[in-house]
C-alpha cells in the first residue's frame, strides 16, 4: 500500500519550463505546491560547469540530459498496421529529464506563432475554401485552438520578458519595423534585448536571401545578446558563442532556462516544494472519475506514495502529458478507426531539412563559433504568408542559416559521391568542414487522422506500465509543402555562392533515427468541443475540471515555428485563468 | 571569451572584401616570419620599436616584477590583436601604445609568432597566503553563483590554460598582471572585450580580484615552462 501524503493545494506532475511557472505563479498566490520531477536535481554550479559540460559524446551522441529510456522509452511504427517497437536510443526528438526538463537543453529559438496559426481552419476555409483543404488531403484534421492571437499577446510578451529574449521587432502594433520580420505577428513592444551579434554564415545568407527579394531577419534568441535582469529580480549574461547549446546546458547564465529564470525565486518560496527522482505513475480520480484526488508516485527508493491534492497540473513533456492522462483513464482515447475519441488524437511533429551549401575553400565559415539561436532567417515562405491557391498544399516552412555548433563529432559534411568511410572520407570532411554552411526548412505539421498516440498494447516500462505508442507519418501535403520549399532554398544557396548545393526537403517514411525536432506536438489538444479536443481554451480537462494539461501536447497542430514561446505564453494564459477564475469557483471554467 | 564577439563582428565586416579571416591585418602577401620576429624581440625594430625582451624578456617570461605579463606561449592569434588594439587605442597603456603603434601590422604577425611558439620557465615567487589562494581558486573554478559570476575557467579552460586562439591563459600568469588588468576593466581603459571581461570584473571587489590573480600565479602544469625549444612553426593560428 502507498503511504498516503499529506494534502496540498496543488500538485505538478514534471518541474520543467510549465511546471516550473505553474509553481511560482501559484505558490504565490499562498497555495501549497508539491513539484514531482521524475530526474534529479541540478543547477549551474555545479551541474553545468566547463569542461565537464563540453562532453560531446556524453550529451550529444549519448543523449546525458535525455528521458531515460531503458526506464520510460516511446515506442513507434509508421502506420496502424505496422507493430511498434521500443525506441532505445533517442534521436529523432529529445525529451529531456531531469529538474528545468527540456528546456534546459534547448536552443532558445524564441519564435511567435502566427495570428492564422490560432485560428488555421477558420483561416483556411476562408482563404482557400473547403474544397481547397479537402483536395490537400480528407484525412487531414487541422482545428481552431479555441484562444486567440490576441488574447496570448500578453503572455507572449511577458514571456519574452522573462526570458529576456534578444531579437529585432518586425512589427510592433501593426507598424512594420526595418530590420525585424516584417511577417510576424503585431507585438506590444520591441524585444526587451537587441539580438545576437550576425555570424559569418548568417551574412552570407542574408546576402543570398536579399539578392532574391526576401527579407532577412535576426532570429530572436533566449542566449542573451548583453546582461539583463528580469522581471523576477534574476540576472542573466551575455552568451559567448561557446558552440554548445542544444543537447547542453549553459554555463555562463546566458541561456533562459527554468534555473536561470525561474527557479531561483520558486525554490525560496516557503509554499513550494520540489521532490525529485520521483516518478508519477498515475493521476488518481475519485469514484465519479470527474474529480482527481491526487497523483500516485514512486521515489528513488522504490517507495510508493499518495499525495492528495485539490488540483494537479500535467506539466511533463507533451508525450508524457498524453501518457499520464492515457494511464489514468482521463478523457476517452482515439480510435483511429472511427475517428472517436479524443486523448492521443492529433499528434502532430515539425517538418524539417534543408540543403548543404558547399562554399569555395576561401569562405571559413567557422561553425563552431556559435550559439543555439545564431540564424539569420526569412519568413516569406512561413505559413500561410505566401498564396497557396495553386500550390495544393497548406503550410509552410521559416528557412534560415542556424548552425548551431561545429561540434566534431556531429558536423562533419560530405558533398554526394564522398565514400561514407575511410581515406577518403576523412579527406573530404577536413576539406569540407569549414567552408559548408547548412539552411534549415523548419516548419508546419499537418494533424491527420491516420496520427495518433496511444498505449502500446506489449510493451511496458520499469514500473509495469504501458509504454506510450507513436504512430506517425507525415501526411503527404506536408512532403508537397516541404518540396516546394526546397526548390526555392537551393536558390538561395545559389545565390549564396554555393559550389555544390544538395537539395534538402522532409520525405516519407518519417524515421526515429535521425535527427529533426523536439517539437512534439498535439494528444491531448485545446479547442472548443469535447468532442474534439481533451482541454478547453484554458487547458482544463474537460472530462476531470481539476486537471490541467499543460504546454505543446494541448496544440491542436503544429505552426511554422518552434514552439517554447508558445507554450510558455500557452501556459501563463492558462494560469491566468486558474489565479482570476478557477480559484475563485473551483469547476469547470467553460461548460462542456 | 574576450574576443569571439570581436571575431564575429569582425567577420561580418569583412565580407565584401572577400578576405577569409579576420585576423589577418597584416597584408596579404606576407609570410609570417617567426624568426624576424625573434629579431624584433631582441633588436626593436629601426622605426623606433624598443626591444620586447628588454621587459618581456626572450623568453616572453618578463621578470619577477609582475609589472609586466608573461607571454610566453600565448596565442599568436591573441598577441597580435592586443597590439594591434594599442595601437588603435581600443586598449589603452602608456608603455604598450607607443610601442606598438611603431610596429608595421606585419611586423607585429612576426613577433606574435614568435612570442607564441617560445617556451619560458617560471620563477619562484613569493606565494600570497592560502586563504586568499582558496578564496580565488573558488572564483576562478565555481564563479559565484549568487551574483551571476561566471567561474573564469568557464571561457579560460581547466586551470586557466587558455583556450587558444582566442581565449589568453592564465595560468601561471603574474598576479600583479591579472590585478592590474581586472582593474583595468574596471575602470574603462581595456575596452577591447567590454560586454564580456568588464562586465566580469566590474563585479568583483578589490579582495577577490587579488584573490584570482594570487590563485592563477601559482597553477602551472608540471609539464610546462621546463624548456625553452625557442621559434617554432608559426602561423599555427
Amino acid at each position: 500500500m502507498p503511504t498516503r501524503l499529506k494534502p496540498v493545494d496543488v500538485v505538478t506532475i514534471g518541474v520543467g519550463l510549465t511546471g516550473s511557472m505553474a509553481g511560482l505563479e501559484l505558490a504565490e498566490t499562498g497555495l501549497k505546491v508539491v513539484g514531482l520531477e521524475r530526474g534529479g536535481g541540478r543547477d549551474t554550479v555545479p551541474d553545468f560547469q566547463s569542461p565537464a559540460i563540453h562532453d560531446e559524446l556524453r550529451f550529444s551522441i549519448r543523449k546525458g540530459m535525455m528521458q531515460d529510456n531503458t526506464k520510460v522509452a516511446v515506442t513507434f511504427r509508421n502506420d496502424s498496421h505496422q507493430t511498434a517497437l521500443p525506441i532505445r536510443r533517442w534521436e529523432s526528438f529529445l525529451p529531456g529529464q531531469g529538474l528545468g526538463g527540456s528546456f534546459v537543453h534547448w536552443n532558445g529559438q524564441s519564435f511567435r506563432f502566427q495570428v492564422a496559426d490560432f485560428i488555421y481552419r477558420t483561416h483556411i476555409l476562408e482563404r482557400y475554401g473547403k474544397k481547397f483543404l479537402d483536395a490537400c488531403g480528407p484525412e487531414l484534421t487541422i482545428q481552431d485552438w479555441g484562444v486567440t492571437y490576441d488574447e496570448l499577446e500578453a503572455h507572449y510578451d511577458r514571456f519574452d520578458y522573462l526570458c529576456g529574449v534578444s531579437g529585432k521587432a518586425g512589427n510592433i502594433k501593426g507598424q512594420i519595423q526595418p530590420g525585424g520580420n516584417p511577417f510576424e505577428a503585431p507585438r506590444s513592444r520591441e524585444y526587451p534585448n537587441p539580438p545576437m551579434k550576425e555570424t559569418y554564415f548568417g551574412a552570407i545568407f542574408r546576402k543570398g536571401a536579399e539578392s532574391l527579394g526576401y527579407h532577412p531577419y535576426p532570429q530572436p534568441s533566449a542566449n542573451l545578446s548583453r546582461p539583463y535582469t528580469n522581471p523576477l529580480g534574476l540576472k542573466l549574461e551575455q552568451c559567448v558563442f561557446c558552440g554548445f547549446c542544444e543537447r547542453y546546458a549553459c554555463e555562463h547564465y546566458a541561456k533562459a532556462s527554468p534555473q536561470t529564470v525561474i527557479l531561483p525565486v520558486l525554490l525560496k518560496n516557503p509554499n513550494y516544494e520540489l521532490r525529485t527522482n520521483c516518478e508519477v505513475l498515475r493521476i488518481n480520480l475519485d469514484s465519479t472519475r470527474k474529480k482527481a484526488t491526487g497523483v500516485t508516485y514512486v521515489d528513488a527508493a522504490g517507495q510508493e506514495f499518495e499525495q492528495p491534492a485539490d488540483l494537479v497540473l500535467i506539466t511533463a513533456f507533451p508525450l508524457n502529458n498524453v501518457r499520464t492522462l492515457l494511464l489514468s483513464g482521463i478523457g476517452e482515447p482515439y480510435d483511429p478507426k472511427t475517428a472517436k475519441g479524443v486523448v492521443g488524437r492529433n499528434y502532430t511533429y515539425q517538418t524539417t531539412g534543408g540543403p548543404t551549401v558547399f562554399m569555395d575553400e576561401s569562405i571559413n565559415v567557422n561553425p563552431f563559433m556559435s550559439s543555439g539561436a545564431p540564424g539569420t532567417m526569412i519568413d516569406d515562405f512561413g505559413g500561410d504568408n505566401f498564396d497557396h491557391s495553386n500550390l495544393g498544399f497548406i503550410g509552410g516552412q521559416y528557412v534560415g542559416s542556424i548552425m548551431t555548433n561545429g561540434r566534431p563529432i556531429e558536423f562533419h559534411p560530405t558533398p554526394p559521391g564522398t565514400p561514407k568511410w575511410g581515406l577518403e572520407w576523412k579527406r573530404a570532411v577536413a576539406h569540407h568542414y569549414n567552408h559548408t554552411i547548412l539552411i534549415q526548412q523548419h516548419g508546419t505539421s499537418t494533424a491527420s487522422r491516420l496520427n495518433y498516440l496511444d498505449l502500446d498494447p506489449t510493451y511496458k516500462d520499469a514500473w509495469g506500465q504501458p509504454l506510450l505508442r507513436m504512430t506517425f507519418d507525415f501526411p503527404d501535403n506536408d512532403i508537397r509543402m516541404s518540396q516546394y520549399i526546397a526548390d526555392k532554398v537551393v536558390e538561395i544557396g545559389r545565390a549564396m555562392g554555393g559550389k555544390t548545393v544538395v537539395r534538402g526537403g522532409t520525405k516519407r517514411p518519417y524515421t526515429t533515427t535521425v535527427y529533426q525536432s523536439t517539437h512534439n506536438c498535439g494528444g491531448a489538444i485545446m479547442g472548443d468541443d469535447p468532442k474534439t479536443s481533451v482541454v478547453n481554451r484554458y487547458l482544463q480537462c474537460w472530462e476531470v475540471p481539476n486537471v490541467f494539461s499543460l504546454g505543446a501536447s494541448a496544440f491542436p497542430q503544429n505552426g511554422t515555428y518552434n514552439y517554447s514561446l508558445t507554450i510558455g505564453a500557452t501556459t501563463l494564459w492558462a494560469l491566468d485563468a486558474i489565479k482570476t477564475k478557477y480559484l475563485k469557483a473551483p469547476g469547470p471554467l467553460v461548460p462542456a | 571569451m574576450i574576443c569571439r564577439h570581436l571575431f564575429l563582428a569582425a567577420a561580418a565586416a569583412l565580407i565584401p572584401l572577400g578576405l577569409a579571416t579576420p585576423a589577418q591585418s597584416q597584408s596579404q602577401a606576407h609570410q609570417v616570419d617567426a624568426k624576424h620576429g625573434a629579431v624584433i624581440a631582441a633588436q626593436g625594430t629601426a622605426a623606433g620599436a624598443p626591444a620586447c625582451a628588454q621587459c618581456h624578456a626572450f623568453s616572453g617570461g618578463s621578470d619577477a616584477s609582475g609589472a609586466f605579463p608573461r607571454i610566453a606561449g600565448q596565442s599568436a592569434y591573441y598577441l597580435s590583436g592586443q597590439l594591434s588594439d594599442f595601437a588603435s587605442g581600443v586598449r589603452e597603456s602608456a608603455i604598450m601604445s607607443p610601442v606598438a603603434k611603431a610596429l608595421s601590422p606585419d611586423e607585429i604577425a612576426d613577433v606574435a609568432a614568435y612570442y607564441a611558439g617560445v617556451k619560458a620557465p617560471f620563477l619562484p615567487l613569493e606565494a600570497a597566503g592560502p586563504a586568499l589562494i582558496k578564496q580565488g581558486e573558488g572564483l576562478a573554478k565555481v564563479g559565484d553563483a549568487a551574483r551571476k559570476v561566471q567561474s573564469c575557467d568557464n571561457c579560460h579552460g581547466p586551470g586557466g590554460a587558455g583556450e587558444p586562439p582566442v581565449i589568453p591563459y592564465l595560468a601561471g600568469q603574474y598576479a600583479h598582471y591579472i590585478e592590474f588588468t581586472l582593474q583595468m576593466w574596471q575602470k574603462g581603459f581595456r575596452k577591447n572585450s567590454p560586454d564580456a571581461m568588464a562586465v566580469i570584473a566590474k563585479k568583483l571587489d578589490d579582495q577577490e580580484v587579488a584573490a584570482v590573480a594570487a590563485y592563477y600565479q601559482q597553477v602551472h602544469s608540471p609539464l610546462e615552462g621546463t624548456e625553452s625549444q625557442g621559434a617554432t612553426s608559426p602561423g599555427k593560428d
